[in-house]
């Protein structure tokens, strides 16, 4: 039993509210992603759910009990910090002895279990170090191996990966998603890095500024962005947004009109904000009539992409081609919007028009 | 910075040997007159060749109970050390971590009973004692010298546990601790140099007292300080002892600031967080 709720939890620093009625499920061995940029109120959730801070508001649940005034102690969670928080006045392994001295196993269950993760990790070699003789990257796994070798039932990490470098990154994130597999853990995820959240989660909760923006597989919220929030933070290079209006039943900007696609639903006159993926913005031929005048600005080759930055009327679009096909700079050429892939959003509330 | 030239090497260290040579006078004059004998004390020049002789000290134990005061001396000082560490420490952890806009007033508060001149409330403790019996008891200097180190031991401690990491004290309740074992296990050996310093500061203080050591004992709970001084009588200054009994009392000062040094290390928290 370690499912998560969280019941319209509201956070407030005093007369300042951060975490703004939070609704949340989180299944038992669910790996949940917490994803948003920085300020948005990612830690001060995980937090709440690790009874590090009061929930000011709401209730907040684990494996159906209602936690709200459980000491973190009592919760049966274990958590990675965003800064660490290594014992300096312990070894690596007297970090991990001490993370399972209160659950009073016996010792040769803890040595094992402590060389086990050591390994996993690579800190085989640094057991008897403290941390002050680590390098960031090498606290960060510490940090990771005090809260595995608990084996808890629900797993809290904040930004456990944002101190590796690129290819330690992938590896520990490889582990990370293993260990779930084996253990089937429970798992909250706080992260700023989409790659990290779409690799990893179960189900992606897209947080800004307090407020949940969306929940749902990496699948859906790429696929199906609620808002326009979503829509650019998902996604890179990031979606292109243009501003549109809905006249005799197509969407019209900068003197172009698109079919809207059956999914949509729209007022005639309607003010709307238009997404197209780079990748869905394709080159066409210069006698394509339903082609856009588009001026290549800069052009970002990438291998086995190019990133063409256009000038599309006033608007600044970024679109991605294949690297053969890719245009020098200055020119102007002719491009064409997969009207399949439009999304349309309401101008004003930023809100999805999807049916 | 530059490697020190010879030149300011030898400034330097001129320097340290004249401040070396003022400090170690009284001490050397201490020494050498606890084993001068009597009649040669004062001659002038003061002799540096002499032969030693050890009956101050020999009288200083004979005539006297001198080892039951030391060990009286000894008793308030680690008494009222070992109290008034664990109880500032407490204090100080609660001022350390609540979070309330007038918790440095009760801090300045705590501090400014340090303030206070002793020799105001030597009669009022007097009376206090007298009434309750403790009037030349060892009890009686404890309970005084607390009142004045546990203000210090706030103040010292506060400092050193603002220095560790929350982070810390939380990483160690999610990991299954509650207060008592987190501040025990985490907080305070993080602080330790903070005990050290602030058991120094205890100790020396409660050692060193006179005032309160004269007014509120009698012959049964006299320390050290005060026994040598009683071989100052309006007939004769008995020199050679009061100098031996000086040295001795020297000794248990030096012995305690050298263990505790040990403890005196900087950045023990280094590497905790980010
Ligand atoms: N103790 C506090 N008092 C007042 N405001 C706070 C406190 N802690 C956090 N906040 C505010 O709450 C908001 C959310 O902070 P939080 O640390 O949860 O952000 P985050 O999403 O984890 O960001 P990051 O990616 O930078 O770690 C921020 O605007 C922050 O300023
Ligand atoms: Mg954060």
């Amino acid at each position: 039993m370690s499912a998560i709720t969280l019941r319209n939890v509201v956070k407030r620093y005093g007369a300042v509210q951060v975490v703004h009625g939070v609704d949340l499920t989180i299944d038992e061995g669910e790996f949940v992603v917490l994803l948003g940029p920085s300020g948005c109120g990612k830690t001060t959730t995980l937090r709440m759910v690790a009874g590090l801070e009061d929930v000011s508001e709401g209730e907040l649940s684990i494996g159906g009990r209602v936690v709200n005034n459980l000491a973190p102690k009592d919760r049966g969670v274990a958590m990675v910090f965003q800064n660490y928080a290594l014992y300096p006045h312990m070894t690596v392994r007297q970090n991990m002895e001490f993370a399972l001295r209160p659950m009073k196993l016996e010792k040769s269950v803890v040595d094992k279990r402590i060389a086990d993760t050591a390994e996993i990790l690579g800190l085989s070699p640094l057991m008897e170090r403290r941390p002050a003789q680590l390098s960031g990257g090498q606290r960060q796994r510490v940090a990771m191996g005090r809260a595995m070798v608990r084996t808890p039932k629900v797993f809290l990490f904040d930004e456990p990966l944002s101190n590796l470098d690129a290819k330690l990154r992938t590896q520990v994130r490889w582990e990370i998603g293993k260990l779930h597999q084996r253990l089937g853990t429970t798992v909250l995820y706080v992260t700023h890095d989409q790659v990290e959240a779409m690799t990893l989660a179960d189900k992606i909760v897209i947080m800004r500024d307090g407020y949940v923006e969306q929940v749902g597989t990496p699948e859906e919220v790429f696929a199906h962005p609620k808002t326009t929030f979503v829509a650019t933070f998902i996604g890179s290079p990031a979606m292109n947004m243009i501003d549109g209006r809905i006249e005799s039943g197509r969407m019209v900007a900068e003197g172009i009109s698109f079919a809207i696609p059956a999914r949509y639903h729209v007022s005639e006159g309607q003010a709307v904000t238009l997404g197209i993926r780079p990748s869905e913005i394709k080159i066409a031929a210069s006698d394509d009539a339903g082609a856009l005048d588009a001026r290549v600005e800069v052009t970002e080759y990438l291998g086995n992409e190019a990133l063409l930055d256009l000038r599309i009327g006033r608007h600044e679009m970024v679109a991605e081609v294949p690297a053969a096909d890719r245009v020098e700079p200055g020119r102007t050429i002719r491009v064409r919007f997969n009207e399949a892939a439009l999304h349309l959003f309401d101008a004003q509330t930023g809100k999805t028009l999807a049916l | 910075m530059d490697k020190p030239s010879t030149r300011q090497a030898i400034l330097v260290y001129t320097l340290l040997a004249i401040i070396l040579i003022v400090f170690m006078m009284p001490i050397y004059l201490i020494v050498s007159s606890s084993v001068k004998p009597s009649p040669i004390m004062f001659q002038k020049p003061p002799a540096f060749i002499f032969p030693v002789t050890w009956e101050h000290y020999v009288d200083l134990f004979t005539m006297r109970p001198f080892a039951k005061f030391i060990m009286n001396s000894l008793i308030v000082a680690l008494g009222s050390t070992a109290f008034s560490v664990f109880m500032g420490s407490l204090g100080a952890y609660a001022i350390s971590r609540i979070r309330h806009k007038r918790i440095n007033d009760v801090a300045f508060w705590i501090l400014s009973m340090r303030m206070f001149p002793p020799i105001a409330v030597v009669v009022p403790y007097y009376i206090i004692f007298k009434t309750v019996g403790l009037l030349d008891t060892p009890l009686a200097l404890i309970i005084v010298y607390s009142t004045a180190n546990i203000p210090l031991t706030v103040w010292l401690m506060k400092g050193f546990f603002d220095e560790v990491p929350t982070a810390l004290e939380e990483a160690a309740s999610v990991d299954g601790y509650g207060l008592v074992e987190t501040f025990w296990r985490i907080t305070l050996p993080l602080a330790a140099p903070g005990l050290a310093v602030s058991a120094v500061f205890c100790f020396i203080f409660s050692w060193n007292e006179f005032l309160f050591a004269l007014m509120l004992t009698g012959s049964e709970a006299q320390t050290a300080t005060v026994a040598v001084m009683s071989f100052w009588s309006s007939d004769a200054v008995q020199w050679g002892r009061i100098m031996a009994g000086s040295f001795i009392i020297l000794i248990p000062g030096v012995i305690f600031v050298l263990t505790c040094q040990r403890w005196l290390v900087r950045g023990l928290t280094m590497g905790s967080v980010k």
